[in-house]
């Protein structure tokens, strides 16, 4: 790739030990085999993070590999590889970027690709999949990928939860999906168990959950610390400190990760250390995946004044508290319960206001919480699950709450032939012209 | 209707897929309540047991979208796409409400941008799962149940077991009546032109039950009251992909001399090759044929032990076609931005291929803009299997 790679420095420094949480991720699966341990090719979001550590198995995370090679700009090769076995250059490009890679990797007899990024990413035992509502490529992926490692076994499970329809009391449904839920993550664990040829602890597993728990707590402790002006982090940084949330949920170092992070954003606030100097603007990035290779846009954004306090991208969980779980002693069950509640616990409130969603409802609560002044979403061509909607979302964020100035930028997450840094800065700066104008009206 | 005679079938599959939507238009004048949906897997049984009229959407692949890209991005599944604009420009302003089945990302997550620019007066997203275990199972005739809740409300009646099996009777017999008339395209050549049968399933879909029986049987016999025509010399080709509901890519197979004879669409062979079982608690046949018998990309299978069975279970079905109807070759028809067929592509294309039949892969959109460049890959394809 001829374009000079271009990073983004991040703000706070608890931020900056994220590569090593990224790269212990990919080396733990290229270690796995020396200390007897099966890898899973897993997927984020997909609910089967605890049963993975708590039976030891490694998760091998392919959007997050598909991501490092995008930041590092190096996914063209992998790409082209999937497009030359005929996988379009429309699906999503986490999943042909890293079926690419395996191809590669198979080809030459289990050898990396030559320069892989960080040292590659090892071959999965099993593949574990989710044919939940969060997108296709969650299923279609692992048997794609089956199609090159056809001796590793596949298993999909499925979590749903109540779609939103505002005539419809969800509160009558979840039981029926806890229920479901609860039985397909019972049978991911036959699975496991299968492949591991162990038994599962379960005292082990509910540690882990209520190790999860807590991390979830203290996360959202955390990002609310940026609800302060100046804000102490933005999202920027969150696109890095999602990294063990995301891929490390259940694991003592993603707990201690935000304890130090949690210490940090307090020390800025004591000092007044904002992201911009000054703050001029407070904006949500309201839905869609990142650019990864065009993280530095967000620090062009700062240079101007704009600061983004919130996103909802990445920020996969909420206080417990708020949630209100069922009492139960499975841990299964926890997982179930708390997967359905994070989906619903925005319905009431879209239910109160005509018109509404969840999604948008979510918005206003960010956007009221966190003193925000405008809107941006980022639409990635490849990615429909967060994509698709965006518009919809944002015509209804104007038409129930208010006029607020919205960005809907356009691009790609590993892509990079989507992105032109001119044309995005420009788009930028009108948007800055909007926001201004917006403050200057409100007074 | 148009009154239903012998010898006027595939004149009257015409008019019905010329003027998509008359009769439902003429029902809905007469008091019928109108409810549509997208895909393979709408439920009509239930929507036929509740006394509304099934009406699956289609697009028009020559009118270029001016409305709906307000409203719905780009990177949707054309089709998806395609159907909205004609929706918000009020191609089907007879609906009275839309039932979504869960079945792919871009009717899933578009399914708030549908509701809250149609705004009908009855909506369903139904939650169908992806993967077929007994728990699915359970699940699938739970969110039945609630489907029927919400339609019990909307149309004030209630929706009896009686009327759901005789419904779910109505709906084997009809898709019966198709795979006979599926049958008449085993001959060589076929009976039946890809074009003609393109337009009796289009037709098909946009009647009541009975009706659709009806025209079905009427086109089935003037098929064979016309009798065998002489051997046939063109290719015999198979078409794979979803969501095609149009003659346009039948007649740029056709036009070369090829005879489309048999099809894996959604709105043809998945749509009939499987019946409902009648069960005790007739929800357990539907939820059974739905998520256990549809061979639709969006249900994950892979129960077998080898990679070798699991494409057996996934694409098996697609191989017998090819030795029942004698196909020389196939084409992939799949649109850009479909995740479900397009992860399939290299699997599909090389489990028929293994077997000796060359695979045409093609993808585009949902559009006649392009046809010019499809049509000169499907000619090339014919002259290399000639
Ligand atoms: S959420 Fe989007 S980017 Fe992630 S795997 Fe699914 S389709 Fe790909
Ligand atoms: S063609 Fe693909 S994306 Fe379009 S409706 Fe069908 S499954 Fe969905």
């Amino acid at each position: 790739m001829a374009e000079e790679k271009k990073g983004r420095a991040v703000a706070t420094s608890t931020a900056a030990s994220i590569p090593k949480f990224v790269r212990g991720n990919l080396s733990a699966t290229l270690k796995a085999k020396e200390e007897g341990k099966k890898v899973a090719a897993a997927f984020i979001a997909d609910g089967q993070d605890e049963i993975m550590r708590a039976m030891d198995i490694v998760p091998a995370w392919g959007e997050s590999y598909s991501g490092v090679c995008s930041a590092k700009r190096q996914a063209e090769p992998y790409l082209q590889k999937a497009e030359s076995d005929n996988f379009s250059r429309s699906l999503c490009t986490y999943a042909t970027c890293n079926i690419g890679f395996d191809m590669i990797r198979e080809e030459q007899g289990g050898t990396m690709p030559e320069g892989a990024p960080w040292g590659g990413m090892a071959r999965p035992d099993m593949i574990l999949g989710n044919g939940q509502l969060l997108c296709d490529p969650r299923f279609k992926w692992p048997q794609a990928t089956q199609h090159y490692l056809q001796d590793v076994p596949v298993f999909v499970t499925n979590m749903y939860y109540p779609p939103w329809d505002p005539n419809i009391d969800h509160h009558e449904q979840e039981p029926i999906y806890v229920k479901y839920i609860t039985e397909e993550l019972r049978e991911t664990v036959k699975f496991c168990e299968k492949i591991t040829g162990k038994k599962m602890d379960w005292d082990r597993l509910a540690a882990t959950v209520e190790l999860s728990d807590k991390t979830w707590d203290l996360f959202i402790d955390t990002y609310e610390l940026r609800k302060h002006i100046p804000t102490p982090m933005d999202t920027g940084d969150a696109m890095n400190t999602m990294v063990p949330l995301t891929f490390n949920l259940g694991t003592q170092e993603a707990y201690d990760f935000y304890v130090n992070l949690n210490a940090e954003l307090k020390q800025k606030i004591a000092d007044g250390v904002g992201v911009a100097d000054p703050e001029k603007y407070r904006v949500i990035w309201a839905a869609g995946l990142p650019s990864w290779f065009a993280l530095g846009d967000f620090q062009y954004f700062n240079g101007k004044g704009v600061v983004f306090p919130v996103e909802v991208t990445y920020r996969g969980c909420e206080k417990i508290e708020r949630l209100d779980l069922p009492k139960t002693n499975d841990p299964l069950e926890h997982i179930a319960w708390r997967w359905v509640r994070y989906w619903t616990h925005w319905y009431d409130a879209a239910k109160k206001r005509s018109g509404s969603t969840p999604k948008v409802e979510r918005i206003i609560e960010y956007i009221e919480d966190y003193k925000c002044d405008g809107a941006v979403f980022h639409s990635a061509f490849s990615c429909r699950s967060w994509h698709a909607g965006i518009m919809q979302q944002a015509a209804t964020l104007k038409n129930v709450y208010k006029d607020i100035p919205i960005l809907i930028m356009e691009g790609d997450i590993v892509d990079i032939s989507s992105y032109n840094e001119a044309d995005t800065h420009n788009r930028i700066d009108a948007f800055i012209e909007t926001l201004a104008a917006y403050k200057k009206r409100q007074g | 209707m148009t009154e239903m005679r012998d010898g006027n079938g595939l004149a009257t599959a015409e008019k019905l897929y010329t003027q998509y939507g008359s009769r439902a238009r003429e029902l809905k004048a007469a008091g019928k309540k109108i409810i549509g949906y997208l895909s393979a897997l709408g439920p009509v049984e239930i929507m036929t047991a509740a006394g509304v009229v099934p009406f699956r959407l289609k697009g028009n692949v020559s009118e270029a979208i001016s409305k709906g890209d307000a409203y719905m991005e780009s990177i949707v599944c054309p089709f998806v796409r395609n159907v909205f604009d004609l929706a918000v420009k009020g191609k089907y302003d007879f609906l009275d409400g839309m039932v979504l089945p869960h079945q792919c990302d871009s009717i899933d997550r578009t399914n708030e941008t549908w509701s809250y620019t149609l705004k009908l007066p009855y909506w369903h997203f139904l939650n169908v799962p992806h993967v077929t275990g007994d728990p699915s199972i359970t699940f699938m005739k739970e969110i039945l149940r609630i489907f029927i809740g919400t339609l019990e409300k909307f149309t004030g009646t209630k929706i009896t077991d009686e009327a759901i099996a005789a419904a779910v009777k109505a709906h084997n017999e009809n898709r019966k009546l198709m795979r006979d008339l599926y049958d008449l395209r085993k001959s060589n050549p076929p009976a039946i032109s890809g074009t003609e049968m393109m337009k009796v399933l289009v037709a098909a879909m946009s009647l009541p039950v009975e009706e659709s029986s009806a025209l079905i049987k009427a086109v089935t016999n003037e098929v064979k009251a016309k009798g065998a025509a002489a051997n046939g010399k063109g290719k015999r080709i198979m078409i794979i992909g979803d969501q095609i509901d149009d003659v346009a890519i039948i007649d740029a197979i056709e036009s070369t001399g090829a005879c489309l004879v048999m099809d894996d669409l959604s709105l043809g062979a998945k749509m009939y090759w499987q019946d409902v079982d009648a069960t005790p608690d007739p929800l357990q046949g539907i939820a059974e044929r739905y998520l256990r018998k549809l061979k639709i990309p969006t249900t994950f299978v892979g129960s077998a032990d080898t990679y070798a069975g699991i494409l057996e279970e996934r694409f098996g079905h697609m191989k017998k076609y090819v030795n029942e109807f004698k196909v020389d070759g196939v084409i992939l028809f799949i649109y850009k931005y479909c995740d479900p067929y397009g992860f399939e592509v290299p699997a599909i294309k090389s489990f028929i291929e293994s077997a000796g039949t060359p695979v045409l892969y093609l993808e585009d959109e949902y559009s006649t803009s392009s046809l010019a460049r499809v049509k000169t890959r499907i000619e090339a394809f014919l002259e290399m299997i000639a």
